[in-house]
């Protein structure tokens, strides 16, 4: 039988459960079950990062993955990155550096620099375009976004330890 | 996709069990990019999935020893390529990994993956092959080794039965060999290879001493290009060499066409790569090179 069944993970920093149906992803549980629509489905092939979600802190492709794999681990999403009212230090400079047009990536363009500056968190120009290198940007807005990755390295820093308590750990 | 059921065994002897050798709608899923690629095309619609994602720990772990190094399959591609031991004792994967898709795939696909999938198309297949790497495989009656050389079949397929599963992949000491790899993508940058080439070579002063040359993605499954290893044998690395191993690799090779290019265009690029994956490969020294 393909029963739904009952999964528990943490989601933006709450334990939540929920119904999943075993042919349903990443992005139809969070968008059906939470209301959840800043990760959204846009190839469906994990080429263009729209529907970059972080699973145990590293980002996924929620569209090409399957809503039974979060049971159990701690996923965030764009809408959990200004916890307590402030927006993360990627959104800020996001914003700031101007770094969209239209916008519709650039929620996964934000989840995705979360991973690179956990990793790297004084990235070159290479490590920007090799993480990035799976998100793409129809405005082509990619001089401003990789000027906005940097700035959010800067600002991280400045954040210095307040910024590790956000709801992704 | 349309509805299945998903089992979720905790030990890989529970999935092999699960799984049906004569039921092409049972199939196992580790990370489950490619596959789920397939199930939303609606080219593959499963009856039962059976998850390896709860397996034992142990199928996810790399061990490195003088003899080589066991990488588990359910290894995802992202550890593989942050791992100090693969860098240092095959840093031509860690290479691979890099232009592999990219990290959110790599944060999720895994190695056994990689290779079960039976895609021509991918990078992992025709670098293991060149390393001469083998994989064990578990089965109802226990397990089986044989070398990746051996495990492709065809066209997206394997020899394997629908009843086993990859458990670990060993590469062997590599000792002074030299390695490469070069893929051609036609499309985008990102893009699906038209060719992969694959070298590992060991040498001594200015002489080739031995040659393995693989090619994938432009030939229905990854393989090995012996006419050109032979033409290298005992060699000395210069022009003239280059381009004759890549003649014989366009004269070997099988080539398929599709939407990356033709099999005239293809041969163009075999002539040209395997010269250059040579080459490249023969600047580095040693296990270091890049």
């Amino acid at each position: 039988m393909s029963a739904p069944r009952v999964i528990g993970f943490t989601l933006n920093g709450v334990p939540v459960t929920a119904l999943a149906e075993p042919h349903h992803n990443l992005i139809e549980l969070l968008q059906t079950q939470f209301g959840l629509t800043g990760a959204r489905e846009s190839c469906g092939q994990g080429l263009c990062g729209c529907c970059t979600v972080l699973v145990n802190g590293l980002a996924v492709s929620g569209c090409l993955y399957l809503a039974s794999f979060v049971d159990g681990a701690t996923v965030a999403t764009i809408e959990g990155f200004d916890g307590a009212g402030k927006l993360s230090a990627e959104q800020e400079a996001f914003i700031e550096t101007g770094a969209f047009q239209c916008g519709y990536c650039t929620s996964g363009f934000i989840v995705m620099t979360a991973q690179l500056l956990d990793e790297h968190p004084e990235p070159t120009d290479d490590q920007i375009k090799h993480y990035l290198s799976g998100n793409l940007c129809r405005c082509a807005a990619y001089p401003e976004i990789i000027a906005a990755v940097k700035l959010a390295a800067q600002k991280r820093k400045a954040r210095g330890a307040a910024f590790a308590t956000t709801s992704r750990a | 996709m349309i509805p299945f059921e998903l089992a979720e065994p905790t030990s890989l002897a529970a999935a092999v069990k699960l799984l049906d050798p004569d039921d092409e709608t049972v199939r196992p899923i580790a990370g489950g990019t490619a596959l789920m690629l397939m199930m939303k095309a609606g080219v593959f619609r499963p009856a039962k999935l059976v998850s390896l994602r709860k397996i034992e720990r142990q199928y996810a772990a790399i061990a490195a020893g003088a003899d080589g190094l066991t990488i588990g399959a359910m290894t995802t591609l992202g550890t593989l390529e942050r791992s100090a031991e693969v860098r240092k004792l095959a840093p031509l994967i860690t290479r691979t990994c890099l232009t592999l898709s990219n990290v959110r795939v790599r944060n999720v696909a895994t190695v056994g993956g990689a290779m079960a999938h039976g895609d021509p198309h991918m990078d992992l297949p025709p670098v293991l092959m060149a390393l001469g790497a083998s994989v064990t495989v578990a089965g109802p009656d226990g397990e089986r080794t044989l070398a990746v050389e051996d495990l492709f079949s065809g066209y997206y397929e394997t020899v394997l039965a629908k009843n086993e599963l990859i458990a670990s992949v060993k590469i062997p000491a590599q000792g002074s060999k030299r390695a490469a790899y070069m893929k051609v993508t036609t499309g985008s940058v990102d893009d699906w290879p038209a060719l992969g080439v694959a070298v590992v070579l060991d040498g001594e002063g200015d002489t080739i001493t031995s040659a393995r040359i693989v090619a994938s993605a432009a030939t229905e499954k990854a393989t090995r290009l012996t006419l050109a290893e032979a033409e290298m044998n005992g060699q000395h690395v210069d022009e003239t060499l280059l381009q004759r191993a890549g003649d014989a690799a366009a004269d070997e090779a099988e080539l398929v066409a599709d939407v990356r290019g033709s099999v005239p265009y293809k041969r163009e690029l075999m002539r040209v790569y395997v010269g250059r994956a040579v080459a490249a490969a023969w600047r580095g020294a040693g296990l270091n090179n890049d």
